[in-house]
């Protein structure tokens, strides 16, 4: 009987993580070290040549432009999403539940749709700039898409609940006391932040990060649709290899050497005392 | 409880596959068929149109490739697409037989190398890639790519985000052919289009006229159908066909080898050759329009405009996409790097 | 006192970052004009218009038919696992563990791209089943999270106590286990459910024929030109939303006020 439900328990997920998670990325791995035919066909003729490729300028620049993009993006939402955790975690217990449903609320409707409210109010003839024009602030349109500030704009709304969430979480967590009793010895309000709280936070600061900083080099849509095209990033390379250049082995071995950064990233986060748990978990 | 979710499950998978319904898989470029055509289509030959979109030749060789053979019964792809597909024998030949409007066509259209005698491919529409601008944000004219460089239009151009043609163009303002593959001609058009870029403010395929017609751009290298349909919003935009060349295309009807629906496909193709229906899809998508009797159903607006009614004479100077083989790699440099 | 009030202000600054483009969106679904640039005149024809647009309201059942059945599938067996995983031993349990996080960790890109590969490797037809199997993909390691959490902080002694009563497992399983484990596998279905509805990645790459989804739709429409009638549909998925959260919310706020007054 035991043995029963423990098959009914474990079954299914083996075979989902063999099939759906582990086959997939082997057989990744595998075509990132066969040629490409041009033509969006593989040979199957064993190359390390398109990890070479990797490292051609060219496509180091996207590498390196996507990870200022995305490193900005991460210390942007850092920024807003530290303090916010902290005040809003200073609140009545009710008044901190209906605010953290508030941020998800957003978080919660299409994000494509939200990027398009964004260009609603940043183009040209956009909201923005009609109001700053009306009220005489600007004389001539301001260019706030169809760049890098607009990808910058996008992809930190976007992401800015996946920080807001883990560090709420790590900074309700900290027992207030501690910090009292730090103050009734005389430490001073910046010490106090610097060396009790933030301390305890670091784990919710790091989970946050990766999980703003991940899906920022990946996200393509943002970088299409608010930087007009312009910015190659880590994500539209892999696209452009797929549906594009119709060179399968090439974007199997960006999506690999993109899983290899991931995961030192990962690791450092486990160094640091997170717990994979925590990660993506709301 | 557990038993209505299993049933609910059921249903669903059911209800998404098991059935054969009367239906046609269509893959083709976004923007190009108006919805209302479609769903008259639907409701007149009570067949369900299942429609998916793609932005480049690329994109559907792509999505031909990654769907199992079978899964899209009508394409269409242009030109050189349309020669690789028969290259790798991906398209079937067609029953010209079972089209009553295949006299419509235009016979100068028809029996070209990229098909000889349609064996494979029947075209539907014409295009071209132009110039467009705003003469009250222009000082004198522009009538060459060389003319684009000119630093007063910083961020002010947008371009169609297509590789071959973008890197194509680059290359015969150069004075290159536009399908050239030599390595040092490449690195030119490459810094070419470096010197261009502070003046791109976008890259776009699918509506590049948005751009025009928001006046978010006042120069655009787009389709000369968006070029015609944001001439229709703004009076002050101008046309230009560059004097060092520019490309043609043509999009034709191809029909993917063990294509499910063949006979609905054919029905689809037959419907979109009637005059009234392709003038439906003219009037919306003003391409060059290939079809004899629609000819005369169209109006002046779109004849008169060498935008949408690209003359003959022109259409014979333009130039052809061709495949590059391998050399697909270095323009794939180009494009990484002036991103 | 001054400090409270600049701790209100950034608070109010960040909802109004949060909030400023769906409110922008919601204010164009009642304007008269077709563009979404300037505000003509106040009207509600952008909802009838809705309920006429087919291939919003296809986009709209796919969307709902994946969320749903992924949603079904993924939490019953992110569920099972999670207790199987914390219960029971096995060879190769930590592989299966490591290989659990790979798709909360890994960019979407590539998991969108690695199930495309083995679909077309395995000639499976891309359509709603690809997508719901891509969904359900995703999905599973976020159940497992949010039910191992609860799992971890629950009282196993009484499912011993349920045994040694002479209960049989799949009893104990579902008078004992399942009651105490809900709001875990509620707070796991609400996000797969949301994370599907929202999937625009792992959807481009494994969508086919008849089988567009709402996001999909509104991709191609954002690059095109987008009508207002999708604000209007947003503008209604946003108020769903909202009842949804608030009721439960406010549920929740009473529990937690109560107790606080207490």
């Amino acid at each position: 009987m035991n043995r029963n439900l423990k098959f009914i328990c474990l079954a299914p997920v083996v075979i989902y993580a063999l099939i759906l998670i582990f086959f997939p990325l082997i057989y990744i791995l595998f075509i990132s070290f066969q040629t490409s035919d041009n033509y969006g066909g593989i040979i199957y003729v064993f190359t390390i040549y398109n990890y070479i490729r990797i490292f051609d300028p060219v496509y180091l620049k996207v590498f390196f432009n996507s990870a200022i993009i995305g490193l900005f993006v991460t210390l942007a939402c850092l920024l807003i999403a530290y303090p916010f955790s902290i005040f809003v975690s200073e609140k009545k217990p009710h008044i901190q539940k209906l605010l953290i449903t508030l941020v998800l609320i957003p978080f919660l409707t299409n994000s494509l749709i939200r990027t398009y409210g964004w260009i609603v109010l940043l183009r040209k003839e956009g909201i923005f700039n009609t109001i700053l024009e009306s009220l005489s602030i600007i004389d001539n349109p301001l260019s706030f898409m169809y760049n890098n500030l607009g990808i910058f704009i996008g992809l930190t709304y976007t992401l800015l609940p996946f920080m807001i969430l883990p560090i709420y979480n790590s900074v309700s967590k900290i027992d207030k006391k501690v910090i009292e009793a730090a103050r009734d010895l005389g430490a001073k309000p910046l010490n106090i932040f610097f060396k009790v709280i933030v301390p305890s936070t670091y784990s919710g600061i790091f989970n946050g990060c990766i999980m703003t900083f991940i899906p920022a080099i990946g996200m393509f849509f943002i970088a299409d649709l608010l930087g007009g095209g312009k910015t190659m990033l880590i994500g539209n390379l892999i696209k452009n290899q797929f549906l594009v250049s119709r060179n399968w082995p090439f974007g199997s071995a960006l999506s690999i050497f993109l899983i290899i950064v991931t995961f030192l990233l990962v690791r450092l986060y486990k160094k640091l005392g997170g717990k994979l748990d925590d990660l993506g978990g709301f | 409880m557990k038993k209505i979710i299993v049933l609910l499950i059921f249903m669903i998978l059911l209800s998404g596959c098991g059935q054969t319904k009367n239906e046609v898989n269509i893959l083709n470029w976004s923007s190009y068929i108006p919805d209302e055509v479609i769903r008259d289509f639907e409701e007149e030959y009570n067949i369900k149109v299942n429609y998916n979109t793609y932005s480049s030749n690329e994109e559907c060789l792509a999505k031909l490739q990654a769907a199992k053979s079978g899964t899209y019964d009508l394409i269409f792809p242009s030109d050189y697409l349309v020669e690789l597909l028969i290259d790798k024998e991906m398209i079937q030949t067609l029953d010209k037989s079972k089209l009553t409007n295949l006299s419509n066509l235009n016979p100068n259209f028809l029996n070209l190398e990229y098909d000889p005698n349609n064996k494979y491919s029947l075209p539907f529409l014409a295009a071209s890639v132009v110039i467009i601008y705003d003469s009250d944000f222009v000082d004198g004219e522009i009538t060459s790519y060389n003319d684009l460089l000119n630093p007063q239009y910083k961020n002010n151009i947008v371009l169609l985000d297509d590789q071959r043609i973008i890197i194509g163009l680059a290359l015969l303002a150069l004075g290159y052919d536009m399908n050239d593959t030599n390595e040092e001609h490449l690195e030119e058009a490459k810094e070419w289009l470096l010197e261009l870029k502070p003046n791109i403010k976008a890259f776009d395929s699918d509506s590049p006229k948005t751009f025009m017609i928001t006046k978010e751009t006042k120069i655009g290298v787009i389709w000369n159908a968006e070029a015609g349909l944001a001439m229709n919003e703004l009076d002050n935009l101008k046309v230009v066909y560059p004097e060092e060349g520019f490309n043609i295309s043509i999009d034709n009807f191809a029909m993917p080898v063990n294509a499910k629906n063949v006979d609905n496909a054919y029905k689809f193709i037959d419907y979109i050759l009637r005059a009234d229906v392709m003038q439906k899809i003219i009037e919306e998508y003003p391409y060059k329009n290939l079809n004899i009797k629609t000819q005369e159903l169209l109006s002046d607006t779109y004849l008169n405009n060498i935008a949408t009614n690209v003359p003959d004479d022109y259409f014979k100077e333009g130039i052809f996409v061709k495949n590059i083989d391998e050399a697909i790699i270095n323009y794939d440099r180009v494009w990484a790097s002036i991103k | 006192m001054k400090n409270k009030t600049l701790k209100n202000l950034f608070i109010v600054l960040v909802f109004i970052f949060l909030y400023l483009p769906i409110i922008a969106l919601i204010a164009f679904s009642f304007n008269d004009s077709k563009l979404n640039i300037i505000f003509e005149g106040f009207t509600f024809k952008w909802y009838k218009i809705l309920f006429t647009n087919t291939t919003l309201l296809d986009a709209l059942k796919n969307t709902l038919i994946v969320a749903v059945t992924s949603t079904v599938i993924s939490t019953i067996i992110g569920t099972l696992a999670a207790i199987g995983l914390y219960k029971y031993d096995f060879k190769g349990k930590n592989f299966i563990n490591s290989l659990l996080y790979i798709p909360v960790v890994i960019p979407e890109i590539v998991l969108g791209i690695s199930l495309l590969s083995i679909y077309t490797l395995m000639r499976l037809d891309l359509g709603l089943i690809t997508l719901i199997i891509s969904h359900i993909a995703f999905s599973i390691p976020y159940v497992i999270i949010c039910v191992r959490t609860v799992i971890s902080s629950m009282n196993w002694q009484i499912e011993e106590a349920a045994h040694d009563l002479g209960a049989g497992d799949f009893l104990t399983f579902r008078k004992i286990i399942l009651p105490e484990i809900v709001p875990g596998i509620v707070s796991g279905a609400t996000l797969a459910f949301t994370l599907s509805l929202d999937d625009v990645i792992i959807s481009y790459f494994t969508t086919g024929p008849g089988s567009n989804t709402l996001p999909l739709q509104i991709y191609s429409m954002i690059k095109t030109g987008i009508t207002p009638d999708v604000n209007a549909l947003t503008t209604l998925i946003i108020l769903v939303v909202m009842i949804i959260l608030f009721t439960s919310t406010i549920v929740q706020m009473r529990k937690i006020k109560k107790g606080y007054q207490v």
